[in-house]
Parts: structure tokens; C-alpha cells; sequence
């Protein structure tokens, strides 16, 4: 139990981080139970059947849903519009689940995606009134089309190497974000950024609820696309790189290709957040691309659950929430909130999503 | 016989340190062939040279009469040679059958199906359920793999490289901290690989009873130089080599 604590301790830490190619003359590469090791044994391993699958079971996420798509109808104005912050920014999450929970890259950078698809959906709002959707779809290609190449150089790179690519792109992107005024605003961003329509001259979506509903059904269109995409043949050999890069390697394929092809998928994925977070909140500044967003990221899917797809959404929806009720208690929230996240952390090793897995398992064993 | 896996003039330095130097090595097919010699030889390093986990830095590789000294790993793999390592090497936290299963998919294809591929995974697993099976590991397929004792683990590392269905195994020390009942199933294992499956066996290897039980050929490295070639019992005679690695045991 203690080492597990220590593990994910290590593993909020990015300790993970040396430059194991560089070793990688010298030594044979990790043995079992070594690098692998600090996720915990949170997942059921793959492969095994799945025993616990009841009817009620499968039906759960559908009523989850379900209970989702209607609570417009009871909850006020101000609740539905953190319910909809949470889930743009569970989306967010969940992209980074992809690199960081599957595939084992940890990525510093992550926030400018997401502002390249707030930036994106903003100006393409805002000058030509385009349907959200065409917005959202734009955001995703603008994010994956820069994440191309800063994925081809940045995962030639690996752990702390990569996390700190990541991290000096990103600030890159915040720079010219920040200073390409003409296209950007500068420092004032972008604002006044509408809700438009579904599709030309279809349904308004300015209303809260009617947002709110194409949130959570971008989102579960997502997730599920997500899922599926994990579960195929690139998903199995992405936790397999995870596991052990070098095996990987001499097993026949180059895992650089596979880095590179979920680096963009997550990229699109986080734009696509990004390109409904901007019309959502009416602007886009050079914020949404900073560091800080990135690091905040990165804590919901360590909260939530890391490599659990579902549990990093849940875990920004904690961190929203606990954001929300403290600062309207203290101005000094902050301090609270990192006091509660490093109270997690230790004693909720695999985050929220992973503790209950492990508790559901020894009441099952 | 053309031989199968050629090297020619093989080396690699690391700084002034020169771990593998113009090893000239010829192996027919069908052969098994030992790589002996006392620690820090270059059979290691030899290892990694044929694999393509490291460059060389003179010196070619031929597989199949092909130059693929310039094929990095991944592609070698994939033209048909599979290795296992000294220390043990494998996907620990997912299940026994899945990395069998890894090994298969890597090898044959179908990789980057990003969504769906249910069928190609069903077909894999089957795959990998009957190589488990010939090496008797199928009753611990759905444990990770870091559960398995350290034997069982050097056996799966084995069954991996072994359901790739390659023509040349490269196994590196295969009972590396194994018990002696444990290094002679292994032997077994070996021995029933080699006549069961028509491939080419490159061993590396410091128990000198496996090496002579198993081996129709024995190449001796000292200092990263070939200074012995021939059969078990020529080698055996060999006074340099008594010298240099047997009376070191002595």
C-alpha cells in the first residue's frame, strides 16, 4: 500500500523521466515489476474477460446519460453553466488521457491545443458566422494540423525530454497568441465571440440549454470515440509502449509512428474542447494557451484517474467544482485547493476512478 | 548451405572500449549455434549488433545473404529474426496472453486500425493462446505478467519471440537466474523448439552444460574477439580456450 502511495507520488512528481534511450547502450531494458510498475494495480490487466458485465451494468453509462440530457430542466442558470464549463473541460481531459494515461507521454503543453481550437472557433464565430459545429470541426483540424509537426519532434524525445518539448511549444504558440495582435487581439483576445446556429438557419444555439445539450453530446460522441479507440489494435500497442518502449521496438515495429499518431488525435481532441470553450464564454485569450491551464490539466486526469479514460472527466469536474465552492467562501481558495489535491494524490493512489476500481475488486475478491 | 545469419567484420566500440571486434561469424540454417565466453566478452553487445538494437560501428550484418546492417531494429524484426534479452524484457501490468498477443500484432499487421479490429484481435489472441500452450504457460494466461515467477517470465519471453514465427531466434541467456531444475526444463524447451520448428537458433549463454548439451556449434568471444569456433567437443579441446574461459572456472 505504502509503496503504491509512493509510486504515484513518484508519478505526479514525473520522476518517470530519464532519458531511457540514452541508457539504453549500457542496459538491458527495465526489468518487470520496475518502470511499469507505478501505475499501480489499478487496471484489470487486458485480455481477461470482463466477468462483471450485467444488463444493469451496461445500462448504467446510458442512464448516466440520460440523467445528464435532463438536468436542464432542474438545475438554475448558473449551475447549468458550471455543468457545461465541467464537461468542456472533461473533454480537455480526457484528450490528455490518451497520451498520458495510454501511452505513457506526458505532455506539459496540452493547453495549446486547446487554445488553438478556442482561437480557432473565436475568429471563425466571430467573422464569419459559421455554424458551431463547422467551428468545432475547424478547431479540431487547426489544433492536430500544428500538433503534427511539434508531435515529430517532439517524440523523438522521451519522459522528461518530451514533457519539457511539450512545455517550450506550447509557451511558443502562447508568444505568438500574445503577440500577433492583428489576428489575436493581444493581450485583450478575442471577445464578443457568439453562439451561432446548429447549421445555417437551423436551431439557435444561445440558450443556455440548448449549449449545454451540444456539449454533452460533443462529449459523449468523444468519449465514445475515445474508447473505441483504445480498445483497437493501435490502442492495445499504445499501453503496450507504455509498458515497455524498448520491447516494443524489437518486437517489429517503430513505436515513434504510433507516438506521433495519438500526440494528433489528443491535439484534435483538446482543439475541439478549446473550439467549444470559446463560444461558451463569449472570447479567447492568450490564458487558454498558457502553462498554467496545461499544469491544471494534468491534475484532473491525476485526480480523476489516470489511463481510466472516463476518470480524468470526472476528475476536472472535482476540480471545477472544489474551484467554484471555495472561491466563494476565501480568496485564498488556492491554497486550499492545492491542499486538497496533494490529499488526493497520496491517499487516492489511480485517482478517484482508480481507488474505486480497487475497492470494488477486494469486495468482489 | 548459404549461411543463414552472416557478420563480417563486425565491431562496436564504446569510446576506447572495444566490446565487439571483427567478429566474423557464419550460421547455417537449421543450426544451433552458442555464443560462450567469460563475463564482459561482447556476446551481449554481439547480440545487440544482429538485433539491430545497437549500430555497429564497422562492419556488416547479413541476413539471408541481404546487407541489412543499415535495417534498424523494428525491420529486422520484421524480416524474420526475434530475440529475447538477458534481463528479463516484457509488458509487465498486462496480462500473460496479451503480451504473446502484442508480439503477434507488432509482427503481422494491422497496427494502426485505430477504431474497431475486434476480429483481428480475437484472431491474435487465438494465436497467442496456442504458442502459450506449447510452452505450457496457457493455465496463467490472464495474469499480468509481473505476477509470473522469474522462470515463467524468462519462459513467456520466450513464447513472444517464439510466436512471431521467426527463422532466426536469438534467445540471450535464457536461464539467467533460473534453478537448475528450472534451467533444465528450459533446455527441454529449447531442444523441443529446435526440432519441432525448422529455425535457427542463436544462443547466447554462460552454463556451460546447457551450452554443451544443446549446441551443435560453439563460438567462444574473449575481449570481443572470436578466438574459437568448431563443435562442443573441438571447443571443449581447444587449450586457448580452456585458458581463457574454462580454467577462469576452474
Amino acid at each position: 500500500m505504502v509503496e503504491e502511495r509512493v509510486r504515484l507520488c513518484r508519478h505526479a512528481q514525473f520522476v518517470e523521466t530519464i532519458d531511457r534511450s540514452a541508457l539504453d547502450c549500457f542496459t538491458n531494458s527495465p526489468s518487470v515489476g520496475g518502470v511499469g510498475g507505478h501505475y499501480g494495480r489499478v487496471r484489470a490487466p487486458l485480455g481477461a474477460p470482463d466477468v462483471m458485465v450485467t444488463p444493469l451494468r451496461r445500462a448504467l453509462p446510458w442512464l448516466v446519460v440520460l440523467v445528464f440530457a435532463g438536468l436542464p430542466w432542474a438545475l438554475a442558470r448558473y449551475q447549468l453553466s458550471i455543468l457545461t464549463d465541467l464537461m468542456i473541460y472533461g473533454l480537455f481531459a480526457l484528450s490528455l488521457d490518451l497520451i498520458m494515461g495510454y501511452t505513457g507521454m506526458v505532455s506539459f503543453g496540452h493547453a495549446a491545443y486547446f487554445g488553438l481550437g478556442a482561437y480557432t472557433s473565436a475568429l471563425l464565430l466571430l467573422d464569419s458566422a459559421v455554424p458551431v459545429p463547422v467551428a468545432m470541426v475547424a478547431g479540431a483540424l487547426v489544433a492536430a494540423l500544428i500538433a503534427w509537426p511539434v508531435g515529430y519532434l517532439s517524440t523523438r524525445a522521451t519522459g522528461i525530454y518530451f514533457a519539457m518539448l511539450t512545455l517550450a511549444f506550447a509557451q511558443l504558440l502562447y508568444t505568438v497568441a500574445y503577440k500577433w495582435r492583428s489576428l489575436t487581439g493581444g493581450s485583450d483576445g478575442i471577445t464578443g465571440v457568439p453562439k451561432t446556429a446548429l447549421w445555417p438557419s437551423g436551431p439557435s444555439l444561445a440558450t443556455p440549454r440548448a449549449y449545454y445539450w451540444l456539449v454533452l453530446g460533443t462529449f459523449v460522441i468523444a468519449f465514445l470515440i475515445c474508447r473505441a479507440v483504445v480498445r483497437s489494435p493501435f490502442g492495445r500497442a499504445l499501453v503496450a509502449i507504455r509498458e515497455n518502449e524498448r520491447k516494443f521496438l524489437t518486437l517489429g515495429r517503430d513505436p515513434r509512428g504510433f507516438k506521433l499518431c495519438v500526440f494528433v488525435i489528443s491535439a484534435a481532441f483538446a482543439g475541439l474542447a478549446g473550439s467549444l470553450f470559446a463560444p461558451f464564454r463569449g472570447f479567447a485569450s492568450p490564458e487558454v494557451m498558457f502553462w498554467v491551464l496545461s499544469g491544471q490539466v494534468l491534475m484532473m486526469v491525476i485526480v480523476g484517474g489516470i489511463g481510466t479514460l472516463i476518470g480524468p472527466a470526472i476528475g476536472a469536474g472535482v476540480f471545477i467544482l472544489i474551484q467554484e465552492i471555495l472561491s466563494s467562501y476565501t480568496e485564498h481558495w488556492m491554497i486550499f485547493t492545492g491542499a486538497i489535491f496533494v490529499v488526493m494524490v497520496i491517499f487516492l493512489p489511480g485517482g478517484i476512478v482508480g481507488t474505486l476500481r480497487r475497492v470494488a475488486e477486494s469486495r468482489a475478491a | 548451405m548459404p549461411a543463414i545469419l552472416e557478420t563480417r567484420r563486425l565491431s562496436r566500440a564504446f569510446g576506447a572500449l572495444r566490446a565487439v571486434s571483427d567478429v566474423d561469424l557464419a550460421v547455417e540454417p537449421g543450426e544451433l549455434r552458442a555464443i560462450i565466453g567469460p563475463n564482459g566478452a561482447g556476446k551481449t553487445t554481439l547480440f545487440h549488433l544482429i538485433s539491430g538494437v545497437l549500430p555497429p560501428t564497422a562492419g556488416q550484418v547479413l541476413f539471408r545473404s541481404a546487407d541489412i546492417t543499415a535495417l534498424a531494429a523494428p525491420a529486422r524484426c520484421r524480416s524474420g529474426m526475434s530475440r529475447t534479452f538477458q534481463i528479463t524484457s516484457l509488458f509487465p501490468e498486462l496480462s500473460v496472453v496479451e503480451n504473446v498477443r502484442m508480439a503477434i500484432q507488432l509482427k503481422s499487421g494491422g497496427n494502426y486500425r485505430l477504431v474497431g479490429g475486434g476480429r483481428r484481435l480475437t484472431e491474435t489472441e487465438r494465436q497467442a493462446r496456442s504458442a502459450l500452450g506449447f510452452l505450457r504457460l496457457d493455465d496463467r494466461a490472464g495474469l499480468p505478467a509481473a505476477a509470473l515467477a522469474h522462470g515463467d517470465q524468462r519462459l513467456l519471453e520466450i513464447a513472444m519471440a517464439l510466436a512471431q514465427g521467426p527463422d532466426l531466434l536469438l534467445l540471450d541467456e535464457p536461464t539467467q537466474g533460473l534453478s537448475s531444475e528450472e534451467t533444465a526444463a528450459t533446455v527441454d524447451v529449447i531442444r523441443e523448439i529446435a526440432r519441432e520448428r525448422e529455425l535457427t537458433i542463436l544462443l547466447v549463454e554462460h552454463d556451460m552444460d546447457v551450452v554443451f548439451n544443446l549446441a551443435h556449434r560453439v563460438t567462444v568471444l574473449q575481449f570481443g574477439q572470436v578466438i574459437a569456433d568448431g563443435s562442443p567437443a573441438e571447443v571443449r579441446a581447444n587449450a586457448e580456450v580452456q585458458k581463457a574461459y574454462l580454467g577462469a572456472l576452474a
